[in-house]
């Protein structure tokens, strides 16, 4: 295995994942007045910028929690190629509002490039999975909060009034119905191309 | 997918397979191309609850944290503009007076006076070599100096390859191609001193206004003039360029 250096910012992440506010802020003090700078000059303001930093900021806390993200370039172009990327995503949802794209200077680093690529993907593929989790019956919802909040199958299955094996099996079909509808979204098939 | 394969699917995650179970799976997975995507996505949608329930209450305290951090900086930034606003009467007043003189001027001068531009500010200081003594830098600090752009630009070009670091160079490059209109170029290499931690920052911001104002984009201008900051000598005049255009 080619293992890719880790750079020196991984201090960022970590320091996200440790719900550090030192750090916190020091992301808002060096990075974000670049990222506002760029949503206000295409057509954005200042509470737009806000709400898009914020939810990349969750999005990179979530890649990190979750799948040990590691980061092999500068933190600086990472975040702004994926402020970036959401910003444009934005700006496309509207699609009435005609657009102007002022097309800074981006790091030409692929390692950013494709790292801020695999978390983007990675945060709609979460926004998607929770979009559809909302849309199961009540039934599936509490059983697979129940497990994975309670952990242990058998005071689940207690928790509920059912059988262990009941318990058991009922979580794997509403993971998998939960699996078929995401699989059978449209915006699944664009994220998987 | 059948229901019998997403309880394969679970039991196969947790490891509760017997191992000919196992092995019969992985063979599946491998032979079985919609079998395989269906739990790739099993397994995805899996993590992602198991994230998303199991540490609710991390996840929450960061949110939370991250949105207290998240207002106060944007707080401060909306305070500071309404401060701007507050002094608008004031302001206007200025303008008024402003206005008048520039009327009275006006009339007498034949109406010379026209909305900014960037001509008007690209007095350069001069150029100095603080750093090596290398032939094509005290020819390109020549050309510069003497308002030869397009030899100075090739100079510093080649200078900078030499020493890409170098953002006293990367600064006077992005000027010499203000002036020959190579405004891509000038942009980018402004940004990277703009988004560093070198002491041409607020020159950078300063340019990167004089270039937008050289383009006509009228709104980035007041965006980066803004930026400069109250320290940096080119404060003053950025303040003065900002009434002008707002």
């Amino acid at each position: 295995m080619s293992a890719k250096k880790i750079h020196e910012d991984q201090k960022y992440i970590e320091g996200l994942l440790e719900n550090n506010s030192f750090i916190i802020q020091a992301i808002y003090d060096t990075f974000v007045p670049k990222v506002i700078n760029y949503i206000k000059q295409n057509s954005g303001d200042a509470d737009q910028a806000q709400d898009v930093i914020q939810e990349t900021l969750i999005t990179i806390y979530n890649q990190a929690s979750q799948k040990k993200l590691q980061l092999t370039c500068p933190f600086d172009a990472y975040f702004f190629l994926l402020c970036k990327r959401k910003w444009l995503n934005e700006l496309k949802k509207k699609t009435n509002k005609e657009v102007t794209i002022n097309e800074e200077v981006l790091s030409k680093d692929d390692d950013s490039q494709e790292l801020a690529f695999e978390t983007s993907l990675f945060g709609e593929k979460q926004a998607l999975f929770n979009t559809m989790f909302q849309q199961l019956g009540t039934a599936c919802k509490d059983l697979i909060k129940a497990t994975f909040k309670i952990k242990s199958m058998e005071e689940v299955a207690a928790s509920l009034g059912v059988t262990y094996a009941y318990a058991r099996k009922k979580k794997s079909l509403c993971i998998g119905k939960l699996t078929k509808m995401v699989q059978e979204s449209p915006q699944f098939n664009q994220l998987n191309y | 997918m059948k229901e019998e394969d997403y309880i394969l699917f679970e039991n196969y995650l947790a490891g509760e397979l017997a191992v000919e179970e196992k092995a019969l799976f992985e063979d599946r997975l491998e032979t079985d191309a919609a079998f395989q995507e269906s739990f790739k996505t099993y397994k995805a949608v899996s993590g992602f609850l198991e994230h998303k329930f199991e540490n609710e209450a991390t996840t929450n305290a960061f949110k939370s944290n991250l949105k207290s951090i998240s207002n106060a900086h944007f707080n401060v930034a909306k305070n500071t503009s309404e401060e701007n606003k507050k002094t608008n009467p004031f302001r206007i007043l200025k303008y008024a007076i402003a206005a008048c003189v520039v009327l009275m001027f006006s009339i007498f001068t034949f109406n010379q006076f026209n909305n900014p531009t960037y001509s008007d500010y690209n007095s350069h200081e001069p150029m100095t070599v603080v750093r090596g003594n290398v032939k094509d830098l005290i020819e390109a600090t020549k050309a510069f100096n003497n308002e030869e752009y397009e030899k100075a630009n090739s100079l510093l070009k080649k200078v900078l390859e030499n020493d890409p670091e170098n953002t006293e160079i990367q600064l006077y490059y992005a000027i010499t191609n203000i002036e020959l209109d190579n405004f891509n170029v000038a942009d980018t290499e402004l940004n990277k001193i703009i988004t560093g931690k070198s002491a041409y920052k607020d020159k950078a911001f300063w340019y990167a206004a004089l270039s937008r104002l050289k383009q006509r984009k009228i709104d980035a201008t007041i965006v980066l003039l803004k930026q400069v900051s109250e320290e940096s000598d080119d404060y003053k005049e950025a303040q003065k360029l900002l009434n002008k255009l707002e």
